[in-house]
């Protein structure tokens, strides 16, 4: 065998699926929130997980809307028909005021570069979605110097191909390249998308349960 | 905790946690769609979905959450949720957003709960109390989106009574208690079908439980004192329920409060995290069932939710960045541009390119190509000047014109060539002045009015300059360049200059001129002239204040060049393909500079300097690039075993046609290498390498 075809780790399409669905089974056995979604009647498919992060805000760093305050004042004071307050039994909220971001992140595979690739968005409760450079504001510290040089650095936007809409996209351009060595090094045949997943998730705050390494 | 109102006695007061909304991204896309092509004016109710999950670690709001799959009302509910069903009213205009009778809509809603109750729909149909209301309006010029939910609660009037304060089941149960409520939920989901259920009946006995549907309360409790309601909770604070809650009580105390005084309510919370599953955190409570009547008129209703100030009011979300089409096309050039950053050239200073403003003299040939190169490296502000208007030659060498441009006499190249740019990005600030350039013996003193003429074109040409960073000579004369290289000269702005042959070209940066202090200064110090060049190597280490412009190497002034010449002297005649290159390597020569700490003052890299460090992370940063067409002419061999042109695979392709692409198409690479003889010749050369190995061993 010639060093090239050792180099190259292609993942073909039926395999794709096969690690998926074994990667699945190992979520729901336990709770991980990993799902299979496809669009109605289309076989293509993906695999999505979307998740809740919060932190308590600081008055300053919040979404600055002034402008668009200023709007929804004078739809409020506009309103011909006062909607009535809430009665004693509401909890008042005031205490709970807490930024949440949802941030989703979909497994989707590249028949041009024969590789699964990370789309991710991340958005706040009412759907405005962060920057990327606030998405890298919160990617934790420590995995910041491997940003730079890893193989996993380069995020591009893109449509996702199913949804059509905007997403953040890991590059596949040197996924075969690294899952190689990673696959490769060792002769045990694990499962594609969890050493994959394990290798790219952390970079854009998605962390595996040690479990997923444990099954295959 | 539960408060104690003093006009409603001592007893404390249950309190519910309101739901938030949570709309995914994809919720607005999808609406944006629907509006487009499905309710177009149409502002009736629609229906839509939501869904909300019990398993959230502790800090969450209680969501309800809607996602694009909100419109499609087959669609599956996310596992391990419970559905919520909701009406969407989309309205047409911000002002009958804002008019929407809110009351009249929330009572309306109230009341087919009310009905629902009273029915007993709700307990065979749980899902019927989980109602919600969506009020919507979409402005799709800014992509803004103002909405206002509402979650229905009916009110009892003086609310109700907790006889038991919340506890924790972790305190309440025993761990095996714990295990076996587990067991038995899970089999009482698995026998309804597998989804969770929002609200159920519980019964225990010892350390045994067993569950069942609402509308089994008869058959399910053989005791008459006792039920015990189990919710769904999407709620994670320890003291308080959510809000489902609200009106399964309503519907309890209405069916159920002949029976019992008092209930007691568990709120199923089920989360797991690293793989542990915990129920321990949900809460249990004892209350009393107020009074409600079959007879009584619909209850008063409250649900709608608090902006993010905490008033009555909508909420507004702002979604041009990721919907607005030109904003993504800025972000995504942006990214495409940086990936370069991130892959090859880690230093490269991409904010000083795209901030660059170029003023492109000349928008034929030369400067449409000039101008896509630009574009491709993400400048933002191009400007043209040109006097000519696009004739029916053009288009085919003009990559920014087309046929049309050329019909009733020919639109102006500089304004044609900036409505261009615009339309192929959006992000460009693109402008064109169609204007002439006053040039060396070519007279404007034909009147007070050609003076007058030229020397406004004079003052127009100097205020551009100074409004610009980068100037760019792309002009078909000579003379044509020389009123702007003074300019430029005295206002000290980078110049690049390229100039097309037959089948050779120049692209160069004019030196850039000190100041006249820092000049004097230096004519001091050292002996005038040259001479200090003279002493050191001819062409080398030439800073780049002492390089030449494009006139420097000439020993006549710039006249009329295109009087007394033949056709093809007057206009430039050259290869199609010459100015595409040389466009392109002018704009480079524009980044390397930029690149460069000392820009435009950066030494000239000569073509010795091909060996050493390059003083940029592009590259040599040169005076001048000269080509000729043809100027590295590499000849290689056909190859016996090439994988695509040898006679075994042509002969294979022609013989078997497809179903030899089909075993290459299916096949790892080394099919092909098999095929031709590649692998052999690998073997042999691995072999062959082994052998010499060994005798140098």
């Amino acid at each position: 065998m010639d060093s090239e075809s050792r180099n190259n780790m292609i993942l073909g399409e039926e395999k794709f699926r096969y690690f998926c669905l074994e990667f699945l089974k190992h979520s729901q056995d336990i709770g991980d929130d990993w799902e299979w979604k496809n669009v109605q009647g289309e076989e293509e498919g993906y695999l999505s997980k979307t998740c809740y992060q919060t932190r308590v805000t600081k008055s300053d760093d919040g979404k600055k809307h002034e402008q668009e305050d200023e709007i929804l004042s004078t739809i409020t004071l506009e309103g011909d028909h006062e909607v009535e307050d809430d009665d004693n039994c509401v909890l008042p909220q005031g205490s709970l005021q807490s930024e949440v971001i949802n941030y989703e992140y979909h497994v989707l595979y590249s028949i041009s570069y024969q590789a699964p690739v990370l789309y991710f968005r991340a958005s706040f409760l009412d759907g405005t979605p962060l920057t990327l450079d606030a998405i890298w504001a919160k990617v934790h510290d420590s995995y910041k110097p491997r940003l730079l040089h890893g193989p996993w650095e380069t995020i591009t936007q893109q449509e996702h191909p199913i949804l059509g809409q905007p997403f953040f996209v890991l590059h596949p351009c040197r996924t075969n390249e690294f899952m190689s060595s990673i696959q490769g090094s060792a002769s045990r045949e694990g499962n594609y998308i969890t050493s994959w997943l394990s290798t790219v998730g952390p970079v854009v705050g998605l962390s595996l349960p040690l479990s997923y390494g444990r099954t295959v | 905790m539960a408060s104690q109102s003093p006009d409603t006695g001592d007893k404390p007061k249950l309190q519910f946690v309101p739901f938030a909304s949570a709309l995914d991204a994809g919720f607005w896309h999808q609406l944006t769609q629907k509006k487009l092509n499905e309710y177009r004016l149409d502002e009736s109710a629609k229906p839509i979905k939501g869904y909300y999950y019990n398993g959230d670690p502790a800090g969450l709001p209680t969501r309800l959450t809607l996602e694009f799959s909100a419109f499609d009302m087959s669609a599956p509910t996310p596992a391990r949720c419970c559905p919520a069903l909701g009406s969407l009213y989309n309205t047409n205009t911000l002002d009958s957003f804002k008019k929407f009778d809110k009351k009249a809509l929330l009572d309306q809603a109230a009341n087919e709960i009310w009905e629902a109750i009273k029915s007993g729909a709700a307990l065979e149909n749980p899902v019927l109390l989980n109602k919600f209301l969506l009020l919507t309006f979409a402005d799709l010029k800014k992509y803004h989106f103002y909405y206002w939910f509402c979650f229905p609660a009916l009110c009892l009037s003086d609310g109700i009574e907790l006889i038991k304060p919340p506890v924790s089941l972790g305190e309440k149960f025993s761990k095996t208690q714990v295990i076996e409520f587990q067991k038995a939920y899970d089999s009482f989901c698995q026998a309804e079908g597998g989804a969770p259920h929002p609200y159920f009946l519980i019964g225990n006995s010892g350390d045994s439980f067993s569950m069942a549907p609402l509308q089994k309360l008869e058959e399910f409790y053989t005791e008459k004192d006792k039920v015990t309601l189990g919710v769904y909770d999407p709620c994670t604070l320890a003291q308080y329920p959510g809000w489902p809650l609200r009106n399964v009580l309503v519907l309890a105390a209405l069916h159920w409060g002949s029976r019992v005084q008092s209930i007691e309510v568990l709120c199923l919370r089920d989360r797991t995290l690293q793989g542990e599953r915990d129920i321990k955190h949900s809460i249990s409570f004892e209350i009393k069932l107020p009074q409600v009547a079959q007879s009584q008129a619909c209850p008063k209703a409250v649900g709608w939710e608090k902006n993010q100030k905490g008033g009555m009011g909508p909420r507004m979300v702002n979604l041009s960045e990721c919907m607005d089409p030109k904003r993504l096309a800025e972000s995504s050039v942006d990214l495409n541009l940086k990936l370069m950053r991130w892959r090859l050239v880690p230093t490269l200073d991409l904010e000083k390119v795209i901030s660059t403003k170029c003023l492109l003299l000349g928008a034929g040939t030369l400067g449409c190509n000039v101008a896509r190169t630009l574009m491709g490296w993400g400048v933002r502000h191009v400007t043209f000047v040109d006097n000519a208007k696009i004739s029916y030659s053009n288009p085919v060498r003009q990559p920014l014109y087309e046929f049309e441009d050329c019909l009733g006499g020919g639109k102006s190249k500089a304004l044609a060539a900036a409505e261009k740019l615009q339309r192929i990005f959006p992000g460009v600030t693109a402008k064109g002045f169609n204007m002439s350039i006053p040039m060396p013996g070519h007279p404007v003193n034909f009147s007070e009015e050609t003076m007058d003429q030229a020397a406004k074109e004079v003052e127009n040409l100097e205020a551009l300059v100074a409004e610009h960073d980068v100037v760019f000579l792309l002009m078909d004369t000579r003379e044509s360049r020389w009123l702007p290289t003074v300019i430029a000269a005295s206002q000290k702005k980078l110049v690049i200059n390229a100039a097309l042959g037959f089948d050779t070209f120049v692209v160069m940066r004019h030196g850039l001129k000190k100041g006249k202090q820092e000049e004097a200064n230096d004519s001091h110090s050292g002996v005038p002239g040259s001479s200090d060049l003279l002493g050191s190597s001819l062409f080398s280490n030439i800073p780049g204040y002492k390089l030449g412009c494009y006139f420097c190497n000439d020993v006549v002034a710039p006249g009329d060049s295109t009087r007394d010449r033949t056709l093809d002297q007057q206009c430039t005649v050259s290869r199609p393909g010459l100015s595409m290159i040389a466009g392109a390597l002018a704009v480079e020569l524009m980044v390397s500079v930029l690149q460069h700490p000392e820009g435009g003052y950066a030494v000239a890299s000569s073509s010795d300097d091909r060996m050493n460090e390059p003083p940029t992370s592009l590259g040599l940063v040169p005076h001048q690039v000269l080509v000729k067409v043809c100027n590295v002419l590499p000849v290689s061999l056909a190859f016996d075993k090439c994988t695509a042109c040898s006679l075994k695979v042509i002969d294979q392709y022609e013989k078997d046609g497809f179903q030899f692409l089909a075993k290459v198409f299916n096949s790892s690479h080394s099919f092909l290498e098999d095929l031709t003889g590649l692998t052999l010749l690998h073997q042999e050369t691995q072999a062959a390498e082994g052998y010499s190995g060994n005798m140098n061993v």
